[in-house]
């Protein structure tokens, strides 16, 4: 496969992971804004989004030019933030249409779909309480229908490794991001730990990874942070932990570069294997000893490394002649 | 129920589906019957069914409206042009005539110029053609083909002749939109196909496909040659074709950045290391193929190509140098070409055309402004395009002056009054004029793909059919011998 068409893949794979995880994130804030009525809490729960997606700055910078922009607009709609839900739907787009003759048509015209319903979608909506579940709930079923339709219209082969390669390094740095967002920007006062706001938030955050369920399903207990940390670290089940991204990853990773040199391999091969490692071996206890912030960070910086890893030995390598 | 052509007005010059008279003309028949049992509005409902396919499937080009991005399709109309069986095998032939002569023209411009000295063609008109390229001279192309994929612009005169408009030899476009408006037109309209009487044209990228491994170098066999197209990127405005027929005939869509030249042999970057490359269906124009041979700024080129091109290594499709033969002064000779080359009358007649640069015929031009369309020769798409009878006097005298100060520059055709076809706008039939772009593959022999692409002016009153300059598409249907039992 053209290593280029292979590096489009890896980032059409990326780009749809991180519109699902906005939609995803958006909606819950949105909830969580509602439900507690403007307060403090409000702002906290977009700021966490906005700090999620790298936004953060940013809006604080565009708020002062226009003081009536609302978070969700911001992140969703906006054409000057570089990292809303629209502009990485465009950029997804620009790449599957560069990719089109490797795609299925199916999958193509999806992608398609969803980018004209956001491009309908009014970029001066200052009240978008009305309409915000509607957007993100049609914006995820779209791109869970992307997901369902690349495993049932594409070929099984080299292509689709680096999609869900893609899919799988963005899904495992949001998750981490999540997490991240509850110590960094909501960080609570000694008092709050265990109360009941202390427990709301945890349970936003579940729901931001789609966890809700899941956590319920198989813990009993109580709600903690330590908990819930340790659950979107360390699950073997839950497909959007940590420690299931990486190893799918791992996984894609090696079907994809099968036939590529090792020389070109061992590079991103060893950084995985290690990760592997080391999250196998994390638990609650050693989680709350290092501090999940700590975690998060050197976790995020790791992924980093994979990516870079992966652009230098396998996309932009030039091989010599055989 | 209303009839849906009452109403319709025709324009100067013959109506494809409509006699004088107003019955349809045979070609037309059956269509026009199952057409006419339908109301203006039910037509209208089909016609924005359609129109939401295309918007669905992607096939769009992006404008910029007030800073925002916004999706177009290429207009598309879902009354075909429809040709009869007899006036396709005239073009048929007439097409495999013309291409025949122009790689014999080809090969005599890289070769002998046996043209020149024997005063089928004014040297200057030859040498001052910009896509004359001195590499090409004494080379040999597989298969001695220069033109591989060709697609000639015919237009029907106000006499009812199909005539040759210009060639189109360098990097003819549109034939996604014939296959893409075949598949809109069985989706949104099955109804108004007549059962069996309308040539598949889906086969084309297999055609090509094979075309293309004919011409694959000395010594690669024919199950291991490996195609590739080469792109200018996805901003290019053909992208979506380029795309398309990578995918219909399953090759990999290549851009220069991935392709390399070692030791005369190009090469793609795959993940899995270097693959060889041994034929190029090339949709990037000569000037930016190779950096080291032409434009030194170009980012598009692969460097070293035009050398391994050169050394046999490698098949260009088309082949470098072409554009000398679709050059619009060129186009003047090539009737002389049939009877030079091949001892043959031209079966497709050209439209009587007067080059600047022969000295007879610039005053006759000067003379006759205001009756002729003029046409630079070294722009396309419609670009630059003079409509006298149109035109104010003002533009007129710059034209003239124009003319005068670089007369290889320019050719004069009398406006041709040329057929239309009745085109659903704004809720009703109107007639719209439309030229047709069929397209002719040759390897060992000369391919033509029973269909082609008909392109439309949509603004009333317009010659103009370029999508660049507001034209639209519709499906072209050529049809079937008939039956012996139905006489």
């Amino acid at each position: 496969m053209l290593s280029r068409v292979a590096e489009n893949l890896y980032w059409l794979g990326r780009d749809l992971e991180r519109v699902e995880n906005i939609a995803r994130m958006a909606e819950v804030s949105h909830t969580v804004s509602v439900e507690s009525g403007g307060t403090d809490g409000d702002q906290h729960a977009w700021d966490a989004v906005l700090a999620a997606t790298g936004s953060l700055e940013l809006y604080s910078k565009a708020q002062q030019d226009d003081p009536l922009l609302t978070p969700a607009e911001f992140l969703l709609l906006s054409s000057a933030n570089p990292n809303s839900l629209r502009r990485t739907l465009v950029v997804a787009r620009a790449l599957a249409r560069e990719l089109r003759e490797q795609l299925s048509r199916e999958v193509w015209e999806e992608i398609n779909r969803i980018y004209l319903d956001v491009h309908a979608t009014r970029t001066d909506f200052r009240d978008f309480r009305d309409g915000m579940h509607a957007f993100c709930d049609q914006v995820r079923s779209g791109v869970a229908s992307i997901l369902g339709l690349f495993d049932n219209t594409v070929l099984m082969d080299e292509g689709r490794d680096w999609f869900r390669c893609g899919v799988y390094l963005e899904r495992a740095d949001m998750t981490s991001r999540i997490v991240d967002t509850k110590y960094f920007v909501l960080l609570p006062t000694a008092q709050d730990i265990g109360g009941a706001l202390d427990r709301s938030q945890w349970v936003a955050v579940l729901r931001s990874a789609s966890a809700w369920q899941a956590f319920r399903m198989t813990h009993r207990g109580a709600i903690t942070g330590p908990r819930v940390a340790t659950m979107l670290v360390r699950s073997e089940q839950f497909p959007r932990s940590l420690y299931f991204c990486v190893r799918a990853f791992r996984r894609h990773f090696e079907a994809a570069s099968d036939r590529t040199p090792a020389g070109q391999t061992v590079h991103v091969a060893r950084e995985l294997a290690l990760l592997d490692l080391d999250l196998a071996s994390v638990d609650e206890a050693a989680l709350v000893q290092q501090g999940v912030h700590e975690f998060m960070d050197g976790f995020q910086g790791r992924l980093i490394e994979v990516d870079r890893l992966v652009h230098e030995h396998i996309f932009h390598v030039l091989p010599s002649v055989a | 129920m209303s009839d849906p052509f009452s109403g319709y007005e025709q324009l100067a010059g013959p109506d494809e589906m409509f006699a004088p008279d107003g019955t349809p003309r045979p070609a037309y028949s059956a269509f026009a019957e199952r057409l006419g049992a339908w109301s203006i509005e039910h037509i209208d409902g089909r016609q924005r069914r359609s129109e939401m396919d295309l918007l669905a499937s992607g096939i769009t080009f992006t404008v910029y409206q007030d800073e925002a991005e916004v999706d177009r399709i290429f207009p598309f109309s879902i009354i075909p042009r429809i040709v009869a069986h007899d006036e396709w095998t005239t073009i048929e032939t007439g097409l495999q005539q013309r291409v025949k002569a122009l790689n014999a023209f080809l090969h005599d411009v890289y070769h002998d110029q046996r043209c020149v000295t024997d005063g089928v063609i004014p040297g200057e008109v030859l040498f001052g053609a910009a896509a004359f390229n001195l590499r090409m001279v004494g080379f040999e192309p597989p298969q001695g083909v220069y033109t591989h994929i060709a697609g000639s612009d015919l237009i029907r005169d106000q006499h009812g002749e199909f005539r040759i408009l210009e060639d189109n030899v360098r990097t003819p476009s549109g034939v996604s939109y014939v296959l893409e408006n075949r598949r809109t037109m069985l989706e949104a309209v099955p109804e108004l196909f007549p059962e069996g009487a309308v040539s598949p044209v889906t086969d084309y990228p297999e055609h090509l496909r094979e075309m293309l491994i004919e011409v694959r170098p000395e010594g690669v066999a024919a199950d291991e040659a490996r195609v590739v197209i080469l792109t200018p990127g996805s901003f290019n405005s053909a992208y979506f074709e380029h795309t398309f027929l990578a995918q219909q005939m399953g090759v990999d869509l290549v851009e220069g950045r991935d392709l390399i030249v070692h030791d005369q042999t190009v090469y793609l970057r795959a993940t899995t290391g270097l693959e060889r490359v041994d034929v190029i269906y090339k949709r990037v124009d000569d000037d930016f193929l190779d950096p080291l041979a032409f434009r030194p700024d170009s980012v598009l080129g692969v460097a070293g190509l035009a050398d391994a091109y050169r050394s046999g290594k490698v098949t260009l499709a088309n082949a470098m140098g072409v554009g000398v033969a679709d050059d619009k002064v060129v186009y003047r000779f090539v009737p002389d070409f049939i009877r030079y080359y091949l001892g043959e009358e031209p079966i497709l007649r050209n439209i009587d055309t007067l080059a600047a640069v022969l000295p007879e015929d610039l005053e006759e031009m000067c003379a006759n402004l205001d009756q002729l369309v003029v046409k630079p020769a070294g722009e396309s798409g419609g670009y630059g395009l003079v409509v006298g009878p149109q035109a104010s006097d003002a533009e007129l005298r710059a034209c003239e002056e124009r003319i005068r100060d670089n007369p290889r520059n320019w050719i004069a055709q009398p406006l041709q009054e040329f057929s239309s076809i009745p085109t659903l706008l704004d809720g009703a039939l109107r007639a719209r004029r439309a030229d047709l772009r069929p397209f002719a593959l040759t390897g060992n022999d000369t391919w033509v793909l029973p269909g082609g692409l008909t392109r439309v002016a949509l603004v009333e009153g317009s010659y103009v059919v370029n999508s660049s300059q507001g034209g639209g598409s519709k499906d072209t249907w050529v049809l079937r011998p008939p039956r012996a039992s139905e006489g």
